[in-house]
């Protein structure tokens, strides 16, 4: 029997917060593990915000906002993760600095406690192998923003015994969320699919196929997708994309997921999207 | 005050051409539906009408509006009737031959400034225009299926398409409540260029046992927000058409992301076709979902 009701976050970034929210929305209490009081304090606010954003728009009545704040509680101590049930993790994407907290945290929770990584570009297997039970740990994949979008994919290491596949299936879907389980292979499958779609449509661009605006315009209207690439690409960060694609192409040599030379030099060049107001749509002279 | 009314052949009476030939009428625009097979002809002129009655019977147009757009209609066998053109669209099938033919004869029929727009999706406008007297006046506009209901259209200027050419045909498209967008001529266009390797990839990722086909079609629908999942989509298509344009842009392009997967040519091969034969990636007997 595995039932999770306590549920801990490692890290209040995007993701994290976002996570968090997701899991107090849907009645679990969730402690939230940062470095530091000044971040935990961050993050706590972050959601805070939110939440009056969602009670101002009507979504959201004030004492749902005031439970599900009751239910975080940000800390700073990994100690305050022994009773947890489920562990997702969701600090940087950087091995070493996953590896540390993952250690940290697997040398306080029970045995039987499942532990996640929201990883979208580590292999989860690698992860597995540091744990002390790494049948207990599996990919949880959530998407930004995480309180919007329905998909979250649950990644089976290598490791990954059955039961644990089981619990978070049922977890995701008691969340609201839809569950796909898919296998560790890099990009799992929606950035498998999403990384060499994008990096195709930036080389076109790059090529003189159409403009900015007339590519997205063709693929919105022509497939019916909301976002097309290039304004997507800018939401997301051209960093955040290169990131990804380089390290899917690390990962698999796959041409396919290898960075084109117009994204680098814009990331180069400090053009990284919404987030610095430059981008492929973002700035009158590229669109 | 109305808009510039033009008069507009279609050449062929299939799907793609009786669908552009319901925007032209629908548009205000006089034009003549021209097929050499007399039966298609008729059924084309059918699928117009029909189209039109059922805007009316769901409130999208008024029964006027209807008959003032059926009126626009002429049903033609002959040459001669599309000697007034300003514009005519081709939509006859994907054969290179028989479309520069086309073209070569309408530029004896037509006047000296008639507008001259290849529906292909998967040809060289170029190589189209290629074979008209006068190939400046050619112009790709690739119209979405179904063509009434999907606000795109790709114009694609081929290597001799005239300035004039292309900013009188976006004018024309602009009349016909459409959004054009311009591409160069390349294999795909802009569409399909992402489509087809998009799809292709989807399918060897199942084939490589990634995931399912409910597994990647939700997790496109919810992780990428597609209207709805690859395999899903296929199965409308069709698989032996999606074969088909994948095979002629792989052949264009000599890109193994656009060489169909092994997986489709088996579908094909077993008769697997998708939603019009009951069987593609997904079964539609018990579903009930098999129609005309």
């Amino acid at each position: 029997m595995d039932a999770i009701n306590r549920v801990a976050v490692l890290g209040c970034g995007t993701m994290g917060c976002g996570i968090a929210q997701v899991c107090a929305l849907a009645g679990h209490d969730v402690v939230i593990l940062e470095v530091n009081k000044e971040r935990a304090a961050a993050g706590f606010e972050q959601l805070a915000g939110s939440m009056n954003a969602a009670v101002d728009r009507g979504r959201c009545s004030i004492a749902m906002r005031d439970d599900m704040l009751n239910r975080l509680h940000p800390t700073i101590s990994v100690d305050d993760l022994s009773e947890s049930d489920l562990v997702i993790e969701a600090v940087v994407e950087n091995l070493e600095v996953k590896k540390e907290i993952l250690r940290a945290v697997a040398n306080v929770v029970s045995p039987e406690a499942i532990v996640t990584t929201n990883t979208s570009a580590l292999s989860v297997t690698r992860l597995a192998a540091i744990m002390p039970n790494p049948q207990r740990f599996a990919g949880l994949h959530f998407f930004n923003p995480a309180t919007a979008m329905k998909l979250v994919e649950v990644v089976r290491a290598l490791q990954t015994e059955e039961s644990v596949i089981t619990a978070l299936i049922s977890f995701v879907q008691r969340v609201g969320k839809v569950a796909v389980e898919v296998g560790d292979s890099p990009g799992f499958i929606v950035n498998r699919l999403l990384l060499p779609y994008l990096n195709d449509v930036i080389q076109a661009f790059d090529e003189g196929l159409a403009s900015a605006a007339d590519i997205d315009t063709a693929l919105e209207l022509g497939l019916g997708y909301r976002v097309g690439p290039l304004s997507l690409l800018d939401l997301i960060g051209l960093d955040v994309h290169e990131h990804a694609t380089r390290n899917a192409y690390d990962a698999t040599l796959d041409q396919a997921f290898a960075p084109p030379p117009l994204l680098t030099r814009m990331v180069s060049a400090g053009r990284l999207g919404n987030k610095t107001g430059v981008g492929f749509r973002t700035q009158k002279e590229e669109a | 005050m109305s808009e510039p009314s033009f008069t507009v052949g279609i050449i062929g009476a299939g799907t793609m051409g009786s669908g552009i030939t319901t925007v032209m009428v629908r548009s205000g625009h006089r034009t003549v539906l021209r097929d050499t097979n007399a039966e298609c002809l008729v059924t084309g002129g059918h699928n117009v009408a029909r189209f039109l009655d059922k805007s009316v019977s769901i409130g999208k147009m008024s029964s006027a509006e209807a008959r003032r757009a059926k009126d626009n209609l002429v049903l033609s066998a002959q040459d001669a009737d599309l000697s007034e053109c300003d514009v005519v669209v081709e939509a006859i099938h994907e054969d290179l031959k028989a479309k520069q033919e086309l073209f070569r004869h309408l530029s004896d029929v037509c006047k000296p400034e008639t507008l001259f727009h290849t529906n292909t999706s998967t040809l060289s406008v170029t190589a189209i225009a290629a074979g008209a007297s006068n190939p400046e006046r050619v112009v790709g506009t690739h119209y979405c299926n179904p063509a009434p209901l999907m606000k795109l259209v790709e114009v694609v200027r081929g290597q001799l398409t005239s300035d004039d050419t292309y900013s009188r045909t976006i004018g024309f498209i602009a009349s016909l409540d459409k959004k054009s967008v311009t591409t160069k001529d390349v294999p795909g266009f802009i569409v399909n260029r992402f489509l087809i390797p998009f799809e292709n990839n989807c399918i060897r990722s199942l084939e490589s046992g990634v995931g399912t086909v409910e597994s990647i079609d939700l997790a496109v629908r919810h992780g990428l927000r597609h209207p709805m999942g690859p395999f899903t989509l296929l199965d409308i298509v069709g698989l032996d058409v999606h074969r088909a344009v994948s095979l002629s842009l792989y052949e264009q392009l000599r890109d193994p992301r656009f060489a169909p997967p092994p997986l489709v040519e088996r579908m094909v091969a077993a008769g697997q076709l998708g939603r019009k034969v009951g069987q593609g990636f997904y079964n539609y007997d018990q579903a009930g979902l098999i129609g005309t």
